[in-house]
């Protein structure tokens, strides 16, 4: 690997770091109080403020921040020490490393130096986000046994149960998307979708309903937090975390949000692509700037679109989480294992039987 | 090794206990302050014990301290999301005791105002229990909701909560200039938002199996233990205090009693949400039909004299201090009197000795049943389930507690 | 008379279609999402145009304050007369009156004879605002006024409030002066007929 990858991957890291922790994190956080709050005819936090400029409550985030940086870290009498601490870190590892898969931009031709813009492409990109996201279990688990708490134990048992079964139906609910697109890698996938009949979308929507609900359910966000169910549990797994172990925790359910639609846009929504227009087209659209300049101009329109996308599936998340009501443990179970389960197994039929046949011209 | 020939008891063998967990007092979901002592088998519940008490504030002993028309204050404190609902049972155990009847527009206006007050305590009691359920939006539509009713209330008798708005012969003050106005564009604004609230849940395939078939009882059971209110209807039986035995102009409204199939958690839902629209209808109808005239008896003895008068007559001054030192002088006897509460049957069981304070002031509250039969309903279910059944109980603490 | 009984529908039957989560969730978020955008283009509005157009039940506290009906009961206030005096005749009435007890008066006399209160205590860490003082007052002396705000003290000390603290001049109860003589526990007003209410 010559310098000039190492300092690419570098710089990509850190957009997708920044993007996920130091953009999305705090600007969630933010949506959730301020959609939430418009939605159901409030105001919303406006009270944190820096020399009397509140920028309409974003600056709450920060003060979380500080405010949760200063808090004492509580660890319970009899709890684990070394697990209790650990857990989060292991909640919250997974979901960010997850998205070094996840292609943001396509390739493009900069001064003779070529940018694919995902952190690793790797050949099995599928199969590496599930193998990652069942590692973020083993993080809810621990805190729920670490916490010597009862509350906690019956949160985490749910989540682990919950989490272990969804991944099931989440693998299953996109092999048929592999069979259409003939490819474990996202940018092959994404690659494949440059043309807006060929999005997932398209195809596959009962496939990307169940994704969805699949996804939501890992992410364990309403209508699937029983695990932290606040009425039930009284916080689930993470009622004996406090300060920064606590945001750890928080700041994993919002970056696996960010995931999970970044996810989806790879997989469903064309990715970088705009729909109808090719890449190349896009580029060309550009040429009088020069080869160079309007390739890059094409890659930032294409990381604008995947933002715009992302922003959008976000949305549809938290919009989603503050109209449901919560499921019951074992429904939750029920939906997966008789609903989910089945349903897509009889897609993946579907989607075979249609490639056989040619209904489903693979692209 | 386990021998086959013999019963195989899996408790026994894998030597494992059922799980007691504090659920409460400060539990989020034990609002109103209450602790369940919980058995837990895995998630299902094996044994519960109830503890209440925690909210006691010797009520009945604090009446015995105060003049007749001082207990006011305390009654808005035993359902305090229906406050005006307590004093006008109250009032009308006192009134029955003495044997006199408020004039017509008096009745009307408490008519008003209960009904205002029990629209108050469903909003807040479905509301709540859509904000358990994880529907936080649902939950705060229903608290709009209410907040737009106790501005109604607070225009009339001064405050929100604690309403303190009715007195022995009457009330303490008329209703305020375009009223009418007021609540009819209120009741536009709550019919929107009920809708909203009902298209959120009702048909919700998620809220539906969290409430359908959780927490039945039987129309027996529910008898035999003492439920009435929305939770007995849900039963299916038809009783209603404003029906049954009907006080103020009940007699005369036209409207309907919601009643349930199966008792479950969904049926109490479905009345609860059905007694908001009869409610809303009950008011309208008041509001049409209210005559003119004195809001308070006419008679010095029973009900304090206007301050003008106290300012100009010698004996409405003479009556008024009587009064306000010593205390109406209630005839001896005792009374049993019973309201429609938001919750069930608030009743009001007086004794006097012709004094100027109660020697007896005993409340019938309506969730202390209910509550107590709480096991009954939620053992063997699961652990979720209690949510829904104990919000549809309705728990109160200052009612429960006393 | 017949109990008239509405049975409720509790059998809500779902299609296949229904039944698959789908539509529901659909259309409680177009219920969300609408109140959402009307919200949303209220509060742009009151941005762009200044007026308070907006259907945000919420207000911003400090900065705007709830509107206090007539009939509001806040913390009981003295009434000084015109004179100067306060009109508090030291009767006693409305520390009999009061349920939790929290006023304590000590009569004196004047020169001319008037009795008048040389100290006037109000708990307020014990005030029910329940309003009986001010219905057992002969005097129209003790009324409740509008004041809810700064209520709250870290010291329950400080929040036994004396004569002086008490004490209003007479103009800035009239609203609420008036709303005892008009309405308030009013025996013989008579509804007038042109009134609709």
């Amino acid at each position: 690997m010559g310098i000039a990858e190492m300092i690419e991957t570098i710089v990509k890291i850190g957009f997708i770091i920044g993007l996920t922790i130091g953009f999305f994190a705090p600007m969630l956080a933010w949506v959730e109080r301020k959609q939430s709050a418009v939605m159901q005819d409030r105001i919303g936090a406006n009270r944190a403020d820096f020399f009397g400029f509140t920028v309409i409550g974003l600056l709450h985030s920060l003060a979380d921040a500080i405010k949760l940086i200063f808090k004492e870290d509580f660890i319970p009498r009899g709890a684990e020490r070394a697990l209790h601490t650990l857990a989060p870190v292991i909640a919250v590892i997974p979901s960010l490393i997850a998205f070094a898969v996840i292609p943001f931009g396509g390739k493009y031709t900069l001064w003779g130096h070529e940018v694919n813009l995902v952190i690793a492409d790797l050949d099995v990109g599928v199969l590496y986000v599930f193998a990652i996201s069942s590692l973020a279990t083993y993080g809810v688990v621990i805190a729920g046994w670490a916490s010597n708490n009862n509350w906690s134990l019956l949160g985490g048992l749910r989540a682990s149960a919950q989490m272990f079964s969804y991944e099931v139906a989440m693998g299953l609910t996109v092999i048929g998307l592999i069979m259409f697109y003939q490819s474990l890698s996202m940018v092959d996938i994404v690659a494949k979708q440059d043309n807006f009949f060929h999005w997932g979308i398209i195809w596959h929507w009962p496939a990307f309903v169940l994704f969805l609900a699949c996804a939501v359910a890992e992410n364990k966000r309403v209508p699937f937090d029983a695990p932290e169910a606040e009425a039930e549990l009284v916080a689930g797994y993470f009622t004996e975390y406090s300060g920064m172990k606590f945001v750890m925790f928080w700041t994993a359910e919002f970056i696996e949000m960010v995931t999970i639609a970044g996810l989806c846009v790879a997989l469903f929504f064309g990715g970088h692509h705009v729909p109808f227009i090719t890449d190349a087209e896009l580029a060309g659209g550009f040429s009088f700037l020069g080869p160079n300049v309007s390739n890059l101009v094409a890659m930032l329109i294409g990381v604008g679109v995947f933002i715009f996308k992302l922003v959008a599936l976000l949305i549809l998340q938290m919009t989603i989480r503050w109209t449901m009501p919560r499921f019951r443990y074992d429904q939750i179970m029920k939906l997966g294992w008789k609903m989910i389960l089945p349903l897509s197994l009889t897609w993946i039929f579907i989607v075979g039987v249609g490639i056989l046949t040619g209904v489903m011209p693979s692209p | 090794m386990t021998d086959s020939s013999r019963d195989y008891d899996f408790y026994v063998e894998s030597h494992t206990e059922p799980m007691v967990i504090n659920m409460g007092p400060s539990h989020p979901a034990t609002h109103g302050t209450v602790k369940f002592l919980l058995g837990l088998d895995g998630e299902t519940i094996k044994d519960i014990d109830v503890e209440i008490g925690y909210l006691h504030r010797g009520f009945e002993k604090e009446c015995e301290a105060q003049l007749w028309n001082g207990v006011f204050p305390y009654t808005d404190r035993l359902d305090y999301t229906a406050s005006a609902l307590n004093n006008i049972g109250y009032a009308l155990a006192v009134e029955k005791l003495i044997g006199i009847e408020v004039p017509e527009r008096c009745k009307y206006i408490r008519v008003i105002i209960g009904e205002l007050a029990r629209m108050s305590g469903h909003y807040t009691n479905l509301g709540a229990s859509a904000l358990e359920l994880g529907a936080l939006t649902a939950f705060i539509y229903f608290v709009e909701a209410r907040e737009l009713v106790w501005d109604i209330i607070e225009s009339v008798c001064g405050a929100r909560l604690t309403h303190n708005y009715v007195r022995i012969g009457g009330v303490i003050s008329d209703l305020p200039d375009g009223f009418r106005e007021n609540v009819t564009s209120v009741f536009r604004t709550n019919r929107g938002l009920w809708a909203d609230f009902n298209k959120l849940l009702t048909k919700n395939r998620i809220f539906l199996d969290r409430m359908r078939d959780t927490g039945a009882i039987s129309s027996d059971d529910a008898i035999e233990w003492g439920f009435t209110g929305p939770c007995l209807r849900a039963c299916g039986v038809g009783y209603d205090v404003r029906k049954a035995n009907p006080y103020l102009i009940y007699d005369q409204l036209d409207f309907e009693i919601p009643v349930g199939e199966t008792g479950d958690n969904f049926d109490r839902y479905l009345v609860r949400m059905e007694e908001l629209n009869q409610s809303m209808r009950i008011v309208e109808q008041c509001l049409e039909r209210i005559p003119g005239g004195p809001i308070n008896v006419d008679n010095p003895q029973w009900r304090q004299p206007s301050k003008d008068d106290i300012f100009t007559e010698m004996e409405s001054m003479i009556f008024h201090f009587k009064n306000a030192i010593e205390g109406v002088k209630v005839p001896a006897g005792e009374a049993y009197q019973a309201v429609e509460g938001a919750n069930g049957e608030v009743g009001f069981y007086l004794v006097s000795n012709g004094g100027g304070k109660p020697v007896k002031c005993r409340v019938r509250p309506p969730c202390f049943p209910m509550t107590s039969a709480l096991p009954l309903i939620i053992k063997g279910s699961l652990l979720a389930d209690l949510i829904p059944t104990f919000d549809m109980i309705n728990l109160i603490g200052g009612e429960c507690d006393r | 008379m017949a109990i008239t009984v509405k049975k409720v529908d509790r059998n809500v039957t779902m299609t296949l279609w229904e039944r698959s989560y789908i539509p529901e969730m659909t259309r409680g978020m177009i219920i969300t999402m609408k109140h959402f955008v009307v919200n949303l283009a209220g509060l742009a509005l009151e941005v762009v145009g200044g007026k308070r157009h907006r259907k945000i039940m919420t207000i911003y506290y400090p900065e705007e304050n709830p509107v206090i009906p007539p009939a509001y009961r806040g913390r009981p206030a003295l009434v000084r007369a015109e004179n100067g005096q306060e009109k508090c005749v030291a009767c006693g009435l409305c520390e009999v009156a009061c349920p939790p007890r929290c006023i304590s008066i000590v009569g004196g006399e004047r020169e001319n004879g008037e009795r008048y209160p040389v100290s006037y205590t109000l708990d307020g860490s014990r005030c029910i605002f329940c309003g009986l003082c001010e219905e057992a007052c002969p005097k129209e002396a003790i009324v409740m006024s509008h004041d809810w705000k700064n209520l709250c003290e870290h010291d329950r000390s400080k929040m036994i409030y004396d004569k002086e603290t008490l004490l209003y001049p007479e103009r800035n109860l009239k609203k609420r002066l008036n709303v005892i003589r008009e309405k308030y526990f009013n025996a013989k007003l008579y509804h007038k007929p042109s009134e609709k209410d």
